[in-house]
């Protein structure tokens, strides 16, 4: 489904992600664990399609399109979805509407005829019940004025709504408490399916207590270190990055 | 009352004896220009304009060093050979100028049958298109001219109350040349149930200058909407208009005032405005600018009893050439009141907004709330915004704050907006539409309010 083939991006001429290589397919959960600094985020971005960032060479293709030739809004009506570490704020547009757009934009894209109220409507109680997100917080303005466990209810909220293939959590665990965590890891395994993925980029493994991953990666100075499944979080935990640091500095240039 | 201050009167030097004697003859050709004006109505109006006329010659049209005016520039808007009008009579009524190429088909569609509305041809009342069937009995509407010369109490006691005092040379101008204008009055403890509209209709010959004068007083507890639109039809080059309106808004009376700017860009306005805000009173002004060459709104707030409440709302879109300027200045003379301005700004291609706001609280104004914030989202690498916002405190118990930001659209909402699938054009848009939403939601009749979103909605893309 996505493949990304020695992916180097820098930002301000600093080379952040050095030839990284993966690939997910369908049915698959990945995490992406690392330190500080070697470059999860970008990664996320890049993916997303975020123009900060140059692409200095590698590849990225999602259903064998090349990504890096679309735009952010042509890839979200691709199927691919970021959930962002920092949900930004956006004073005087409601959710709902927020939704409704995107939802007829995606559609239009894909050639489907335009949803029906009455279905949007069945789909948005549905969903706000999945993440246990009240009414009244998706008819205010996106995130303004939530709390941080809030905010990222709502990115899981819309992702429930947008229905992607390909969803990238951006460290959608930092700063939620454990009742918060375990509605998102609800949210995700509900949406699980054998025909969508997700990419959970975290720093800590709690979240993969919930969301259990099918593969493990380790990024580390821009490029993925070590794989492997589900145990090497748990080594990850128990040995800190110290470990990781020692073994790879190596490459550092 | 002690005045706090009188720094804001001397913001020039006194002019020079020749330069007096040249402002005198500039204003003498615009005064033969016209002909009737409101002198010709009796001795009160008489001694107005000529009190006017003397402010005026003292001080002349603004420069550039002119504190005030310092980015607007109204010289190289308003020339000496433009020629002044006491507004025009349409085609087929009397007197019509040939090169008047209005019909009433043209402005017909801009009435609401639901209100009570008033037509004004360049600032003159034409009756004869207006539709009053709707005026609730008690309410006077008629030309100011008229009003002055039947001796109505109500507007011979109030004219020029407000503006007597300007230090405006605009306002002076106007006061010193005006013909008529619109003249309302709402008795006291009558709520007027349906808004009175005016529709002003900007058309005509190029270089005509024009001064129409209004008065609008509520009496005693009562409320009234005034909803007014510019516009322009069938214009045959600039024009300048330079109307000024009184306010008299009585103890507890409430006035709901909504302006809707989209003239073209032909059209040059400075509309000054003066608010005289009493005892347990209200207002809210909100004044939408969406078109217009050079458009500069001058309201000045005067809060002179206690417990009154002041809105002060603008949104400015500003395009191509355009100037639009926003100067406002909102005094607090008495204790215990309110005022909250909020002006927003969007400025695109090679545009220039101007956001000048100043608060000023009395030594006797105790226990006042002013608040003022000015936000600017600036389109284009060449559009300009000057903003200055401004304080002026002597009482030593009040709460007070201003603040400013201007900046481009938030590029992070963008690309969130976009990673869910929305184009950046729409992205943009939805930004835009929310940021003015602030300011139009402050529109309380809903009718105008969606009116106004539609035209938010045609001018921001």
């Amino acid at each position: 489904m996505l493949e990304i083939k020695d992916l180097k991006v820098s930002v301000e001429g600093k080379q952040i992600l050095k030839g990284l290589n993966l690939t997910i397919n369908k049915g698959e959960v990945h995490a992406i664990m690392g330190p500080n600094g070697s470059g999860k985020s970008t990664l996320a971005s890049v993916i997303a399609g975020k123009e900060d960032y140059t692409v200095d060479s590698g590849s990225i293709t999602f259903n064998g399109k090349d990504m890096l030739e679309l735009s952010a809004d042509e890839r979200a009506k691709e199927g691919m979805f970021l959930a962002f570490q920092y949900p930004v704020e956006i004073p005087g547009v409601s959710t709902i509407n927020f939704l409704k757009t995107a939802i007829s934009e995606i559609r239009q894209y894909r050639g489907l005829p335009a949803m029906e109220a009455k279905d949007f409507l069945k789909m948005l109680k549905e969903k706000q019940k999945l993440v246990e997100i009240e009414a009244n917080l998706t008819g205010r303005s996106v995130n303004e004025g939530f709390s941080g466990g809030e905010k990222k209810r709502n990115e899981i909220f819309q992702m429930a709504m947008l229905e992607p293939t390909l969803a990238i959590l951006d460290e959608t665990d930092s700063g939620l408490d454990i009742d918060a965590l375990r509605i998102v890891a609800t949210g995700v395994n509900t949406l699980r399916s054998k025909e969508n993925a997700f990419v959970v980029i975290t720093h800590y493994q709690r979240l993969l207590e919930y969301i259990i991953p099918d593969f493990v990666h380790v990024l580390y100075q821009g490029r993925i270190v070590k794989s492997g499944t589900r145990e090497l979080a748990l080594e990850l935990e128990g040995k800190g990055y110290d470990w990781i640091k020692k073994e790879f500095s190596e490459l550092a240039v | 009352m002690e005045l706090a201050t009188a720094k804001t009167n001397i913001s020039r030097g006194a002019l020079g004896e020749a330069e007096i004697i040249r402002n005198k003859i500039i204003l003498n050709k615009w005064i033969n220009d016209i002909g009737i004006r409101l002198s010709n109505t009796g001795s009160v109006a008489k001694n107005t304009q000529q009190k006017a006329e003397e402010n005026f010659s003292a001080v002349g049209l603004p420069t550039k060093k002119t504190e005030d005016f310092k980015y607007t520039n109204i010289r190289s808007y308003l020339q000496e050979d433009y020629v002044a009008k006491n507004g025009e009579i349409l085609v087929g009524v009397q007197n019509f100028e040939p090169s008047l190429k209005l019909r009433v088909e043209d402005f017909q569609p801009l009435l609401n049958d639901d209100f009570i509305s008033i037509v004004l041809i360049n600032g003159k009342y034409v009756p004869e298109y207006s539709r009053l069937k709707n005026l609730p009995e008690g309410i006077t509407i008629k030309s100011l001219f008229k009003a002055l010369e039947e001796g109505n109490a109500v507007a011979i006691k109030h004219f020029n109350t407000g503006l007597e005092k300007t230090t405006n040379p605009l306002a002076m101008l106007n006061t010193a040349l005006a013909g008529d204008g619109i003249f309302i009055s709402i008795p006291e403890n009558f709520s007027c149930p349906i808004p009175v509209h005016i529709a002003n209709i900007c058309t005509g010959d190029a270089k005509s200058f024009y001064n129409p004068r209004h008065l609008v007083y509520l009496h005693k507890n009562s409320e009234l909407t005034l909803i007014e639109s510019y516009h322009s039809i069938n214009q045959a080059g600039k024009t300048f208009t330079n109307s000024a309106t009184e306010f008299i808004i009585e103890d507890n009376a409430s006035l709901e005032n909504y302006i809707l700017q989209e003239e073209d860009i032909l059209s040059q306005r400075n509309d000054v405005r003066h608010f005289a805000v009493n005892t347990g009173s209200r207002m809210n002004s909100v004044t939408i600018s969406l078109n217009g060459g050079m458009v500069r709104n001058d309201p000045t707030v005067f809060i002179n009893g206690e417990n009154a409440e002041v809105h002060l709302n603008g949104l400015f879109v500003v395009k191509e050439n355009c100037h639009t300027d926003n100067h406002t200045m909102v005094e607090h003379r008495a204790p215990n009141c309110m005022s909250n301005e909020l002006y927003k700004g969007v400025i695109a291609d090679n545009a220039t907004g101007v956001f000048n706001g100043k608060i000023l609280v009395y030594r006797d104004a105790q226990k006042t709330n002013a608040y003022q914030s000015n936000k600017n989202i600036l389109m284009g690498d060449k559009s300009t915004i000057n903003t200055k916002p401004q304080l002026e405190i002597y009482a030593d118990d009040v709460r007070c704050t201003h603040g400013t930001t201007t900046g481009k659209l938030n590029e992070e909402a963008l690309f969130y907006m976009r990673s869910r699938g929305l184009n950046e054009k729409l992205a943009k848009n939805i930004l835009l539409q929310a940021f003015a939403k602030e300011v139009s939601n402050t529109i309380k009749n809903e009718a105008f309010r969606t009116l106004i979103e539609q035209k938010i909605e045609e001018n921001i893309q």
